[in-house]
This record gives C-alpha cells, structure tokens and sequence, in this order.
C-alpha cells in the first residue's frame, strides 16, 4: 500500500501538470509558464469587461483559475490567527466537444484545495485534490455561488460569494468563517487585466480586499475560539500567467490602518536583476490606482532558515516596500517563519505585519514562491 | 584444530580434483533447494499478500460499501465524500474475457482521490520507480491500461496494443507495467475505465483507515441517505487464509517430493565421495589424525557443501519462484479471488530453513557410512569389505523398513482425517516403494542369473548385482519421480474429466445473461426461446465462512438435471421438500454435515431459519460453501436478495445473431451475455490454469531424476574403469560391454517404471479419494488412464538413454589409461 | 630409546589361531637404524602395526623414549603418530587428491611442526623439485616412495617405521630410495625400523633383526 500511496502526489502532480512533464520535475511551477501547452486554450486579451456575478463562476476554457481568501483575524482570546484558503482550478487537457456530456469522467478539468490556519509560530494545513466533472469538486455561481471540494465548502447567499459562509476542516478541526463586504470589487491592471511579464503573459484578476469575518476555530484540543477580523479574496485566471525566465514571485496583500489597501508582487526574473513589478494603490472607497514597476520597490531585509521537504530554505521574512512616486515606505515582517507549505506546489505563504517607523500601521498576507 | 583445519581441506581437495562428481554433489542440492525453496517463497509470499489484503488495491479498505445490485451510484459516492469520507474511493471492478475467452479482471480506481492530503511536513517524498509519463498517460485521452508483464506474455499483447475483448470492444492500448497489489489484473484509471468500458456506476466503494467514531458517522449516514448501501468490514485477509490453506499444503507437499528427489542425488554423491576417499581416511588416521577430528572434518565438509548448496540453491530457488509464481497467482486470482504481489522477498527464515534442511539430508547421507567405519580400526579399513554382501544386507533392510512403513500407513488409514495425517501416509507409500525397489531389483536379477545360460547372458545379471549399489538412491528418485508423476497426471485427468461431465449438465442452458436492464419477459415473445432460468441469491458468512446461497427454479431443465453426489428426494419434477434445502459437497466434506442434518442460516434481521439438508450437488471448483433454495423462497426470506442472471434454452435453429439484437432490445447490453461454449471453454481454461503450476513442478522433479541417474551411471563407470580395462584385457569387445552394462540398467528401469504404476495409481486414489476431500471438499472418481504411464516411460527411456550415452561415452575416453595402469597397480 | 619386551600377539584365522610374536623383545637406541628381517606371514609388519599403536599386542610391554606405549590410549597413540612416530609404506599411502607439495607437507601442517629450510632441503635431496605440482598418479613409485619418505621426516619424527618401502621399486630405485631414506635418518638423528625381505636393503641399516617363528633374533649387522 505504502508504495501506492508514495505514487499518488506524484500522479496528482503529473494530472496537474499536464502530458509531457515529466521531464521536468524538478520545478512543479513549470505549468504556469508552459508556452506550448496553452495553445489549446483561451488567451488572456485586453480590453474584456469583467461580468459579474458570472465571472465568480470557473472559466474552464482557461488553463488556470483560483479562488484566494487570505484573512488576519483576532481571537477572542487576544490571539492573532491568519487565515487562508485556496482552491485551484486546472484545465489537463482542452475539453472535447461534447463529450462532458458523454460521461461525468470524461471531464478535463482537475482541482485543488489548500487550507491553512496560523497561530503565533503554529502553522496547520492541508491539501486535497479531486477530478471534476463527477460533482467531487467545483465552482459554480448559479443559482447561489457554491466553490466545494470533498467538504471543503465556500457557499454564498447569492451568485456572489459574498456574502457567504465557508466551511473548512484542517487536519480535521472545524473551522467556519461568516464572509461579507459592502465596498466594490476592485479590478486590477486595465480593467482586470492584469500583465505579468513585458512578454504579454497576462492573467484576468479581481479582488475584495475589504471583508468583514466573523467565524469560529474549533482546534482538537481546548474550547472553540470566535474569531473576528479582515479578509482579502483573490480571483484570477488565465492559460499561461508566467514567462519563461519567471522563476518565482513575491505577494503581498496590505490592509492599513488609515482604510487604504495595497497590493503588490515582484515576479522574479531568474536571468536579470530587472524584476517584474505590479499593484493596485486601493483608497478606502476602493478608488484604484495602478502601480507598475516604476513605482514599486521592493528590499527583502531579513531572513528566516526553514526546513522544507526539500531541504533547507533562505526565506526573505522581512522587507521593505516603498511606492515612490506616491512617496510612501513601510516596513513589512512576517509574523512567524513557520508558514511554508510542503504541498504538491510548495511555497511560503503567511501573514504579516506593516510598519512604518517601528508604528505598526496595518496588517497583510505575503506569498512567496520559487525559493 | 590444526589437524582438523588441515584434514578438512585434504578432504576438500577430493572436490577440486573430481570436479564432476563436485557438480552433481552441487546440483543435487541446488536443484532439490530450488524446487522446496521456489514454492516455499511464493507460499509465504502468498501469505503475506492475504495479510496484506486489508490495506491493498480492491481490499485497501477495513470496509466496502456495497450495493446489492453490485452497482454503486456516482451520486452516492459524491455525497459521500462531500459528507466528509475522504477514506471512502471509488472501485470499478469488471470481468472481462479477450476475444478467445480468456478470462481478465480490470480494477480501476481514482488516484486523485485516494491522495490523501499531505499535510504532515516530514511525511516522505515519493518515489515512484513508474515510468512518470506513463501516469499521466492514465487518465488522458486516448488513455492507457497497465498490464502485468507475465499477463501481456501470456495474452500476448504489446506495449501500445489495445486488447479486443470478446464483445469487440477495446480497451486502451496497453502499457507493460504493473504496480504492487495489481496481481495479475488490468489497472485502468477509473475515469478512463469508465469511458471506455461505457460503465455509469461503480463496482464498490472501498474504505480506507478509518477511526471507529468516523465509522460510526459513517454507518449513520448510510442509513439516513443510502439504505440501500451496505458496509461490510473486509474479512479478506482472515477468508484468503483460511480458503487456501489447502492449495499451500499441496504446494508444500509437491516441493518436499521434489527436495527428496534432490537429496537422493545428494545422498549418492555424498556416498560416493566419501568411498572414493576411503585410502584418504585411512591415510589421515595413520598419520596420527583421531576418528573424532577426522568425523567433525566430515561433518564440516558437509555444512560447507550445505552452506554453497544452499546458498546457489535459494537463488536458483528465487529466480524459479519468479516463472512460478504467474501461474500460483493465476490460480488463487481464478479460485479464491487472491490477489498476489508481482514481486518477491526473500525471507531470512527461509534461508535457514533451507539451509538447516540440506544440512540434515546431508548429515542422513554421511551418519551412516562414518557411523561403520569408527567401529573399524585403521588396519581393516585397508582391508577390502564385501561391497557384495553389504549392499544386499542394506537391501534387505530397507525390504523390511519399507514392509514395516506399509503397515502403519495401511494400519492407520482408517483414522485418516486430516490433511497432514494424508501427505505423511502419501510420503509413507512412496518412500515404501523407493525402499522396496532395490530388493526386488536384486531379487529379479538373482532369479535371472539362476535361470539364464552360463556365459554373457548369467555374467550380465551378476554385473548387475554390482551396478545395483550404486544406482540404488538414482533408482529410488526416478522411482518417486515417475510415480508422482503418473499419480499426478492421473489425478488432473481425472479431476478434468469430472469437471467437463460436470459443466455439461450444469452449464446446460445456451445463454446466460448478467444484466440489471434486462426485462426478461419482453424474450418470452420470440418463438426460439424454449425455456428460461432466472436465479437470485446473495452472500453470507455461515461457519465463519463466506457462503453463498442461490434461488432457482426447481422446474427448471437445469436444476431437474443438476449433477447429485446424494439426495434424499426423488430428483424431476418433485416438490421441493418443506424446509429442504440442497447443499454443496463442500457443506458435506468441510462442515461436516449429513444428509437430513440440520442447518440454521442467519437472514438479514438477525434470525436465524432452520433448514434439513435434502441433498449434495456436485460444486467444483468453488472455494464456498453454497445452498440452494427456491427462488420464491429465498426472496421471502432474504429481501436483499438479488438477480443472479438468467440463462436461456434456444431452439436448435436460433440464429445467434437474432438472440443478440433480442437482448439487447430488452436492455442488455453488449458483454452482458455469455454463450454456453464460451463458458464451458472459459472453465476449462481457469482449470488449466490452475493446474499449470502441478505440471511444472512434476517436470523438474522428473529432470532432477535424470540427473541423479546420470550422476550415478558416472559414478558406477568410474569406479568400474579399472574392471572394465580387465575385461577389455580379457577381450570383451566394445559391444559386449554395452551388453553387460546397459541390459542390466534397463531392466533396472523397466522395473522401477513398472513399480510406478501400481504406485502412481495409489498415490492418485488416495489424492482423489482423501485428500481432495479433505483439502476441497470435491469428490469424484478416479479415471485411470493408461497413456500417462506409456508416455512416462518413453520419457524415461528417453532420459536414461541420454544419460547411458554421456557415461558410455565418457568410459570410451577413459578406458586407455585404465588399461595403462592395469599393469603398474598392485 | 625404543624397548620391546616380550610381546606377543596371536590372530584368530579359520583354521585356529596363530601366533605371530611371542616373547618378542628389541632394543634400538636413539639414531640408529635397524632391519627386520623374515619370511612372509612371520609377523614383521604386526610388529611395526604394534609399536605405532594401529593394532594392540596380547601381552608384553613396548617403552619409546621411556613412554610406556602399551598403556597408551587411542587417542595418546593419536599424538604419537602425528609427533613422534613416523610410517612408511609399501603402497605410499599418499592422498590422491593433493599434490606433491601437499601431500609431503601434510604430516607437518597436522602436527604444526614445519621448518620451511627444512623442506626445501629435503625436496632438494630427495630430487623432488621438479614434481611439487604434480599428483601421486603421475609419479613413478620410485618418486611417490621419495614423497613419502619426505612427508614422514619433515616434522623430525623420533622414530620412523618402513614397511617394505622398496617393495614396489625395482633394483636401482630400491637403492637409491634407501640411500636417501637411510643418509636422512641418519641427518635428522631419527631411528629408523625397517620391515624387509632383502638383505640387500637390511644392509643400509646398523642393525639386523630377523623374526622367526615370532621371536626376534638380533643378527650381525652386515
């Protein structure tokens, strides 16, 4: 059995990463960047005028899709608890015409689903997977938004996910969050479209960084926790969002005290030092203004060593983010190191703390991959 | 120490200067090591597989969930899951048969699914020795089935091909790849699996580790949302052992025969090394080494013969289990449903066992002969012993042991109840004829050279006298080879022949359809239906064993003939009796129950329902117990009882072709029917199957024989050299010595041959008649057939020939220097 | 150095027993050589099978260097055949299956008593150099005698036993074998007792013993 088992990440990688991969085990990430492969899929173009509530729901002609909810929340103990949950989306081979309806097997879309709860240095996860096509999975925004894997469940009132209710279990400790938001999505890039690279890698994404959680944690041991607090969802799709010489990212997601929102990533260049830089500057009435690589910095400025399934790892906890035409600067740290995932796609992804001058002046969620 | 470091080596040296008496010393014990070790790995192996049967594949799980109908709805698994069984994964289970009926499981399941979440940092990285691309191949279209590279072998079917099955459809194209707990079935990704085969639901749902609270939930929830759903807590492993406990005594038997055959080469060898070394002995002795260093010198020889013996012997041993083992697995996949790993462990505990073994076969071989020579001092053993006379003193020894052996297994035959009890009486009667050969060979030649003319014809009876000491161990192991060979062959002969006339009454309608679609009335409109059989049964555990039990029509042609070992009611047309119900032979041999007995049978609302055995049918073949009942009244007393196929009696003129589209205008589909012929053709070839292993273990017994005959006819020629150069001297021609040498060895086989026959015979009834019934629970009688032994002997000529020819040859070489030194010796 | 004192021996045969010694007696002191000389059947190599302890005597006692061999268990006579004593014999008694080197070591490598000089002399002396790789089968008896000879001085037994060794050899090789038989005793400062039949061979020894009617009888030495 054991030997099944030890099979089975690596059938799930092969299914995510799609035919031919095999040659390149050694960077999972591979798929987000494979030229060829995306052919047999819808483009990201300019110029489209995102639908909602219809493009909450999965756009399976896209290789690439996730649902991202990132939150800080307090406990009512006065504990501090980051929060997030992803579910992905991946399209292993172009759908046939027809043929879903032959067969509910004979779906080409697979899915994904992380989970992961944070607790000063404690750190739990999970990740699961299933095929679509069978029900096991999915997204749907009609009748009501429903995004389910096994009984992983975000569930809205509406064809919007929000509000709505998610429903998780990690390592088998329930976990609810009540999700709501009264300000407007906010689209990023042009309209939504957002670049990732000067080569025309491009990827549709929207978010809502203002949602209002309440919720409840019930870990294995000791009494239920009610936690409250800021949640940021992410959604974005596209069939091949990374470049060629992209090894990497870095995300960060800033709710500031003073209402303001930021978000900004660097997509690592791995033949220059000239990264790829990108944000949104998001005023309290969700107001937005584009950033792109004039107008970020970013310094990493502390390290963490941290044991992986891989080895050990260097990771940049510790940065500097100044916006200098808006002639803004803070200082960012992780809240605890503890926040890598050794899951199929490995990466780092944990929730921070702003500073500006040793104030601190809002909180976040930072992602990092390809370390 | 010093003396006997060194009286060891002087007495190892005999090897290196006699490399091939070295050789079958060697092959003697490699052989007999290989034959007991192959099946002893594949047995454990077999064992370790059922233990393992809880965690793997198709019995991953403690549990299955089960629909009655055997069809699981997608829907059902789906809400399970989101329910929050993550130990809950889909199975697709299906028979299939290849377009020359041959009979293939597939297993499919989602891999996605069973992926349980990682979510421990430390757990350990895979590694796949699989080819990665062909996983990925799986589940993409035009999608792959991995096929066992010993089942594409023996389809065959390449690498790329798709296998056709009988209904024409196709499966993917194959890849030659296996993985742990696949045995010898298709895998298929069930996605795949599912397009494919054009299946809508699953076989089963399997359940993984799962923790008695969630077990609880999960009971609950089958209740409330899926009562048709069933969970039963997988007995498999317990079952597999149970069940096949039998087949592995067998095998243990066969490879115990063939370890003993080895040993007689062994024995041989051992002896004649050790009489060609008497001058060695007497010189060490006279050099001031003790009898005791000089035992313990040979006692060392001989665990140092056992330890190289051994060791070559379970790697010989290891590579032969590997072609074994498709057929064992073949066999228990076909009779037990067992599943068995493609890839084998050596275990510690065989290596020592079968080291420990070879050492006391050895240790027999040597006690005997050092045993005489410590009584001798040292001067006489340079004086020459009467060979003569020892040899008809161990002959007749050997009369009466063999006389006394006969006796306590005759003595003892009426108390036979077990198994062991059977193997020993079975080994009682072959070593009693192995013991008794060589008297009455040297009896037989005696009585020839008393009769025969003086001259060649009474020189060549006495010759063979001398000869007979010699070829006595080859003799006795041709001997047990022929027999269980011929016992064998007439055992599956007979056992075949029982099973045909069986298929042909029990299989005796023309169609059999398997369908949960198929409206059976909607057939009864068309004219060539002459008559219809529809059953319903289900599976319970009854003796803590699983037991099936079937309701059919006792109006039926094919209940009115069903084969009876005994009944107690009048069988064509009788009512059936009031509380009567019909057993298998099997109820009667392993439960132990008599006609009128009665029996009580668990039904579903945990009662039980008292029933009187009317009558026994014959069974072949099925490892469970089964009853039968009406039809009416098995769905009265068990209402999850369920379809159990249809069969259907033709008119002589049907076309086939029509009774197809009828079948499928009623809602079968495709693959759903089985013709009679398939089906008689499908069970002989599972038969066949299943007796593969029985043959190939018979032949190398037989090959080990003509070694040990060949060994011994080199030995006998080198230690006659020196007489023959006399007689060459003398002036026997060349043609003369072929006379006195070969006739006497002929006769000496003709004999052992004729001593199988009798023999074999026994050993088949007391296989049919005993232990049969004790390991199966099927009767049926001996069919003796004389062609096994006609081909038997021809083998056997065939094999001392060969063997005569290489000896005779090697004398031809060697008789000039023999003649050389006839003058320079005393 | 070796005593016999009255000893006797008798065998049972078909036709009642016979006695071979009776009041048999000797004496041979330390590096001397003696022949023993008689008919066939008159008892020379019972006497020899005596001393080296492969056959028991009825009565009488035999003293080697002051050890009283007739009290001797098997397992003391063990000892002394592998250290003190010696035997030669008419059939060689070599090991088919070892070479020369090996077979005229083994008596050496059993008691762990072997001079590597000293082996080198005696193959030189013995002439057998050229025949160190070769089996007993492929020497003539002349040169398996010589291997002998050289297994039963390398580990400087006390005393030697010969039974007829040149009982196989012709005249020349018979002469030879015993002038390096004799000269090596002599050389190692062993005893040597001989069992002949030939005067010719009693002659290289200092002493001559004959044996009638199973007593011994001393005889001017030649």
């Amino acid at each position: 059995m054991k030997q099944w088992f030890c099979s089975v990440p690596v059938l799930a990688l092969l299914l995510w990463a799609g035919p031919g991969y095999g040659q390149q085990a050694n960077d999972v990430y591979q798929v987000l960047r494979d030229g060829d492969g995306a052919a047999q899929f819808a483009p990201v173009v300019p110029g489209y005028t995102l639908d909602f509530p219809q493009d909450h729901g999965p756009h399976p002609d896209f290789r690439i899709e996730w649902w991202y909810l990132t939150a800080n929340l307090e406990g009512a103990n006065g504990q501090h608890y980051g929060v997030h949950f992803t579910l992905f989306r991946q399209a292993l081979f172009a759908q046939q015409q027809g043929l879903e309806h032959a067969s509910p097997w004979a779906s080409g879309q697979s899915w994904m689903a992380h989970a992961a709860i944070s607790q000063g240095d404690k750190h739990l996860y999970e990740e699961r997977f299933a095929r679509g096509g069978i029900g096991q999975a999915g997204v749907q925004s009609q009748p009501v938004f429903d995004a389910w894997l096994d009984d992983w469940q975000w569930l809205g009132d509406g064809p919007s996910p929000l509000p709505g209710q998610l429903t998780l279990s990690i390592q088998g400790q329930p976990l609810t969050l009540q999700l709501s938001s009264n300000k407007p999505w906010v689209l990023h890039g042009e309209q939504g479209f957002s670049q990732k690279s000067e080569q025309g890698q491009a990827s549709y994404y929207y978010s809502q960084p203002s949602i209002n959680i309440v919720g409840q944690w019930q870990p294995r041991t000791g009494d239920s926790v009610a936690l409250t607090g800021q949640g940021w969802l992410d959604r974005e799709w596209s069939s091949q969002p990374l470049a060629e010489n992209q090894s990497g990212w870095d995300w960060f997601s800033l709710q500031l005290a003073d209402g303001h929102k930021l978000m900004a990533f660097r997509l690592r260049h791995s033949d220059t030092e000239q990264h790829y830089y990108s944000g949104s500057w998001i005023t309290p009435e969700h107001k937005v203004t584009p950033l792109n690589s004039d107008d970020i910095q970013l310094t990493p400025t502390g390290f963490d060593v941290i044991d992986t399934a891989q080895g050990e790892k260097r990771i940049p906890t510790g940065w500097q983010l100044s916006l200098p035409t808006l002639k803004r600067q803070w200082q960012i740290k992780a809240r605890s190191a503890n926040a890598w995932l050794d899951t199929l796609f490995p990466y780092w992804e944990g929730p921070v703390q702003v500073f500006d001058n040793k104030q601190a002046v809002g909180v976040g969620y930072l992602e990092m991959t390809g370390y | 120490m010093r003396s006997l470091l060194w009286s060891w080596l002087t007495l190892l040296s005999h090897y290196r200067r006699h490399p091939s008496q070295t050789l079958f010393l060697l092959l003697g014990l490699i052989t007999g090591v290989a034959l007991w070790s192959a099946v002893h790995i594949i047995n454990a192996h077999a064992r370790a597989s059922y233990a393992e049967a809880d965690q793997l594949l198709d019995a991953q799980a403690s549990h299955w969930i089960q629909a009655p109908n055997g069809r699981v709805a997608l829907s059902d698994y789906v809400a399970l899951r989101r329910a929050g069984f993550r130990q809950v994964y889909p199975v697709l289970e299906l028979r299939l048969s290849t377009l020359d009926n041959q009979p293939l499981t597939l297993i499919a399941t989602d891999l996605m699914a069973m992926s349980a979440s990682r979510t421990s940092p430390t757990q350990e990285q895979s590694n796949s020795r699989v080819d990665m691309r062909a996983w990925s191949q799986l589940s993409q279209p035009p999608y792959a089935v991995w096929v066992p590279a010993s089942l594409a072998n023996s389809l065959p079917l390449q690498a790329g091909q798709r296998l056709t099955l009988r209904d024409g459809r196709q499966l993917p194209p194959a890849v030659t790849d296996s993985q742990p707990r696949q045995g010898q079935r298709l895998f298929m990704d069930i996605g795949a699996a599912a397009i494919t085969l054009g299946e809508t639901h699953l076989s089963y749902l399997a359940v993984g580790a799962i923790d008695p609270a969630e077990l609880k939930r999960l009971d609950q929830w089958l209740n409330q949302y899926a009562p048709q759903l069933k969970r039963r807590s997988n007995q498999q492993p317990l079952d597999l052992t149970e069940l096949t406990a039998s087949l592995h005594i067998h095998l243990n038997a066969m490879s115990l025969l063939a370890f003993a055959v080895g040993l007689f080469i062994v024995f041989n060898a051992v002896r004649f090394a050790l009489h060609s070394r008497a001058s060695t002995l007497t010189t060490l002795r006279e050099l001031g080494v003790s009898a005791r260093t000089l035992t313990s010198a040979i006692v060392l020889e001989g665990f140092t013969l056992s330890l190289i013996g051994t060791a070559l012997g379970l790697a010989a041993g290891f590579g032969l289990s590997q072609l074994l083992l498709p057929a064992v697995a073949a066999t228990l996949q076909h009779l037990y449903g067992a599943v068995l790993d493609q890839r084998l462990l050596l275990q510690p505990q065989v290596l020592l066992q079968a080291w420990l073994l070879t050492s006391v076969g050895l240790l027999m071989a040597l006690v005997w002969p050092l045993w005489q020579r410590s009584r001798q001092g040292v001067l006489a053993q340079r004086q020459g012993v009467d060979v003569l006379q020892q040899e008809q003193r161990s002959q007749r020894r050997l009369a009466i042991s063999a006389a006394v052996l006969l006796a306590i297994a005759l003595l003892s035959y009426p108390w036979l109840n077990s198994l062991a009890h059977g193997f020993a009486l079975l080994a009682a009667l072959l070593f009693a004829g192995a013991w008794l050969l060589p008297w009455l060979a040297s009896q037989c030649l005696h009585w020839l050279s008393q009769n025969a003319k003086p001259g060649l014809a009474q020189w060549c009876w006495a010759e063979g006298q001398v000869q007979l000491g010699p070829l006595r161990p080859a003799l006795m192991a041709m001997l047990l080879a022929l027999t269980a060979n011929f016992g064998v062959d007439n055992l599956v002969g007979s056992f075949r022949q029982a099973l045909d006339n069986w298929l042909q009454q029990r299989i005796a309608a023309d169609v059999y359809v398997q369908s949960e679609q198929l409206d059976a009335h909607q057939l009864s409109q068309y004219a060539w239906l002459l008559d219809s059989h529809e059953r319903n049964g289900l599976r319970l555990r009854w003796q803590g064993r699983p037991t099936l039990i079937r309701g059919l029509d006792p109006s039926a042609p094919d209940v009115q003939q069903l084969p009876m070992a005994s009944q107690s009611y009048p069988q064509g047309g009788a009512a059936w009796p009031d509380d009567g119900i019909l057993a298998n032979e099997q109820v009667q041999h392993l439960a132990g129950k008599q006609l009128g007995d009665v029996i009580y049978l668990p039904l579903g609302n945990g009662e039980q329902q008292r029933f009187t055995l009317a009558g026994f049918y014959y069974d072949y073949g099925n490892p469970y117990f089964q009853f039968y009942l009406p039809y009416q009244r098995v769905a009265q007393l068990w209402p999850n009882a369920q379809p159990q196929g249809l069969a259907l009696w033709l008119d002589e003129d049907a076309n086939m072709t029509e009774v197809e589209q009828a079948l499928v205008e009623a809602g079968a589909q495709p693959g759903d029917w089985i013709d009679r012929r398939a089906i008689l053709q499908l069970s002989l070839r599972i038969f066949d199957r299943t007796f593969a292993m029985t043959a190939a273990i018979n032949t190398l017994t037989f090959a080990v024989a003509g070694i040990a005959l060949l060994a011994a006819l080199l030995a006998i020629h080198q230690q006659r050299l020196p007489h023959y150069a006399h007689w060459r001297a003398m002036g026997v021609s060349w043609r003369e010595w072929l006379q006195l040498t070969a006739v006497p060895l002929a006769l000496c086989l003709m004999l052992t041959w004729v001593l199988s026959i009798p023999l074999g015979s026994a050993l088949a009834w007391l296989l049919i008649h005993d232990i049969n019934v004790l390991s199966f629970g099927w009767t049926m009688p001996l069919q003796w057939q004389g062609r096994p032994a006609l081909l038997l002997a021809l083998l056997c000529l065939g094999v001392t020939a060969i063997a005569f020819a290489i000896a005779a040859l090697q004398v031809r070489q060697r008789l000039p220097y023999a003649l050389k030194q006839l003058g320079a010796d005393e | 150095m070796l005593h016999i004192n009255q000893l006797n021996k008798s065998f049972d045969q078909p036709d009642g027993k016979v006695s071979v010694l009776q009041q048999a007696s000797l004496q041979l002191e330390a590096g001397q050589s003696a022949a023993l000389l008689g008919e066939s059947g008159s008892g020379k190599s019972t006497l020899l099978h005596l001393i080296a302890g492969l056959d028991r005597a009825d009565g009488g006692e035999i003293w080697l260097q002051q050890q009283p061999l007739h009290q001797f268990s098997d397992e003391q006579f063990n000892q002394l055949r592998r250290t003190q004593l010696s035997l030669i014999f008419q059939q060689y008694h070599l090991v088919p299956t070892l070479s020369v080197f090996d077979n005229l070591s083994l008596q050496a490598r059993l008691t762990g008593n072997l001079d590597d000089d000293f082996r080198q002399h005696l193959i030189a002396t013995l002439g057998l150099g050229p025949l160190l790789k070769r089996l007993p089968q492929q020497l003539s008896g002349g040169q398996q005698q010589r291997v002998a000879i050289a297994r039963s001085l390398l580990h400087r037994p006390a005393l030697v036993l010969a039974d007829e060794p040149t009982g196989n050899l012709d005249e020349n090789t018979s002469q030879q074998v015993m002038q390096l038989l004799s000269q090596l005793v002599r050389d190692n400062g062993s005893s040597l007792l001989m069992v002949t039949h030939s005067p010719a061979m009693a002659a290289y020894c200092d002493h001559s013993w004959r044996l009638q009617h199973g007593r011994l009888e001393a005889e001017l030495s030649a």
